[in-house]
């Protein structure tokens, strides 16, 4: 399998924080690879350490074989960013941004008008492109930021949370564009803290926690460590516990030992319950039995 | 070998639609600066007295390349970098360092090149012991990269925008009064003319008085104004390929 993005044992720190600690991840070519981990996990900062934008403390990044450090230019033609926060040039028109980023490609001079005017109609931005690029909504900012990122056709396309602060309309849009975006054959690496599009956009997700990748594999494999079924107990109090079956079975005979007295659902598991199970953040998801006594008053199966 | 011109363009082109979008803004706060010192020095001071115009022009000349080719590169950087977060995306883009550099330096060529050349046309209808050749041509060439360059690395280097007012009146404004630039500094205490000669300011005045009165041009002047932009060149190299910014 072709490693088109290798990083090894990549660190940063900011003072005494370590907002990225010895972390090595491969993704491969043609996948969608999901990088999925809460705010301030270091999900921007290792993007940047890929993208060649920040050096590492120590460890290396490679791009399609070309070291960031040593032929930052042959990494840099092979990818397009879209950052979290937009990093268009507010002076200029939305044509000049568009303008300016296929120039700063070295696309030549005489393809430029033309790969415009062929990737303007996939964004509908036809009728924006002499508008001041301050004066455009967050979500046209970010339409122009994409047509911006591919102007070059890389071979990997960056997102940091290209879907935070949109609404469902346009996520949905951009699940699409992403899609069929990787269907050309370009690999796309984005970061999220939505379990949900990790689980369903991504071919592989990685975990980020406190600058560690906790784990990563397909969204399957990483619910298979854990148990594909959690069976949530929840007592008269309110307080929930959680454990997680391989299958259903096993999940329906740990359900028969609960506590009366208790609410029960079994569902399947996803990448939150991995989450919580790796790092022990928010709830502390027991494996073993339930805590509370009694037989089961209800079973759902969702 | 790779296009540098070429590159160079690629760079700058966003300064230059900014330029374009506000030219006339531009060329007002190029031109308001130099004209006030001409009023003031060239006609409140010394009325009439067309030596001392002759000698003044040539110094106004040379701040006004200064306060361009330093103002226009270190501001739009820092408001690129700090508030824009544009400036990354030159970072990303597949560029050698020194295109970027001189891409940026652009701007602040443009205005201090065409302030300086303005200023001096008008000089020359005032007195007529002034012209210009191609050694003129070059002197405000080389004085508008140098100051570039500074601001460029300035730019690059100050946090805040309070830091690079900080940097304009403590280097710049005292380097446009100090350099012999509008009275003759031998009349002043022996160790501030030490100071005065290292600022990089009196050496492209210097150069620029004597290419525009026709006398012979100080090598060493040239070469201290050389040795200045190949600083500021290496500190801007150093601050983007070191991300030190
Ligand atoms: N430039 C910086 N200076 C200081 N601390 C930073 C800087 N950038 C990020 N951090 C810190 O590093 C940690 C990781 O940040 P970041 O990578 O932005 O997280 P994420 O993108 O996953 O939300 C956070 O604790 C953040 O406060
Ligand atoms: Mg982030």
């Amino acid at each position: 399998m072709d490693n088109i993005i290798s990083a090894q044992g990549l660190a940063k720190s900011f003072g005494s924080l370590k907002a990225v600690d010895d972390l090595t991840l491969y993704v491969r070519k043609g996948e969608i690879y999901g990088f999925l981990g809460p705010n301030g996990a270091g999900k921007t900062t290792t993007i940047r350490m890929l993208t060649t934008m920040d050096p590492p403390d120590s460890g290396s990044v490679a791009i399609d074989g070309f070291d960031t450090r040593k032929d930052f230019i042959e990494a840099r033609r092979r990818i397009g960013v879209i950052q979290q926060h937009h990093s268009l040039d507010k002076d200029l028109t939305v044509k000049e941004n568009i303008y300016h980023h296929a120039l700063m490609q070295n696309i030549p001079f005489k393809e430029c008008k033309s790969r415009v005017e062929e990737i303007i109609p996939l964004m509908e931005l036809q009728e924006r492109m002499n508008t001041k690029a301050e004066k455009l909504s967050g979500g046209w900012k970010k339409r122009v930021a994409i047509v911006c990122s591919l102007i070059h056709r890389p071979e990997i396309l960056f997102m940091d949370e290209p879907t935070t602060g949109l609404d469902t309309q346009s996520r949905n849009a951009l699940w699409k564009l992403i899609r069929s975006i990787n269907r050309t054959g370009t690999t796309v690496f984005l970061t999220t803290h939505y379990i949900f599009e990790a689980e369903s956009l991504c071919d592989r997700v990685g975990i980020i926690n406190k600058g560690k990748l906790i784990v990563e594999g397909t969204p399957q494999e990483l619910r298979s460590r854990i148990g594909d079924y959690a069976l949530v107990v929840t007592d008269p109090a309110g307080e929930e516990s959680v454990s997680y079956h391989s299958d259903l079975p096993a999940a329906r005979k740990a359900a028969q030992e609960a506590p009366g007295d208790c609410v029960i659902s079994i569902r399947p598991s996803n990448l939150e319950d991995v989450f919580l199970e790796l790092t022990g953040r928010k709830i502390r998801c027991s494996t073993s039995r339930p805590r509370c006594s009694g037989s089961p008053t209800a079973i759902c199966v969702i | 070998m790779f296009n540098f011109p070429s590159e160079v363009f690629r760079v700058s082109y966003g300064d230059l639609c900014y330029m374009k979008h506000n030219l006339v803004q531009t060329l007002v706060s190029t031109l308001v600066g130099p004209l006030l010192y001409l009023l003031a020095f060239g006609y409140g001071m010394k009325a009439g007295d067309t030596e001392y115009i002759a000698y003044v022009i040539p110094g106004i000349v040379a701040i006004s390349s200064m306060n361009s080719g330093f103002s226009s590169s270190s501001q739009k950087i820092v408001i690129q970098r700090l508030f824009h977060s544009s400036f990354d995306e030159l970072v990303l883009c597949p560029m050698h360092t020194s295109s970027v550099i001189f891409g940026k330096c652009m701007l602040g060529i443009i205005r201090g090149l065409a302030g300086g050349i303005i200023i001096l046309g008008l000089g020359m209808i005032l007195t007529p012991d002034l012209f210009v050749d191609y050694r003129f041509i070059l002197a405000l060439l080389m004085s508008s990269v140098m100051f570039s360059l500074l601001g460029v690395s300035a730019g690059l280097l100050a946090n805040s925008t309070p830091t690079l007012s900080l940097f304009n009146s403590i280097i710049i404004l005292p380097m446009s009064f100090m350099c012999g630039t509008l009275f003759d500094v031998s009349s002043l205490p022996e160790i501030v003319s030490y100071i005065v000669w290292a600022l990089p300011l009196s050496h492209t005045t210097s150069v620029l008085r004597d290419a525009a009165s026709g006398s012979a041009v100080d090598p060493v002047s040239v070469i201290m104004i050389i040795v200045y932009a190949a600083i500021f060149y290496a500190i801007c190299y150093i601050v983007i390929r070191k991300k030190l910014y």
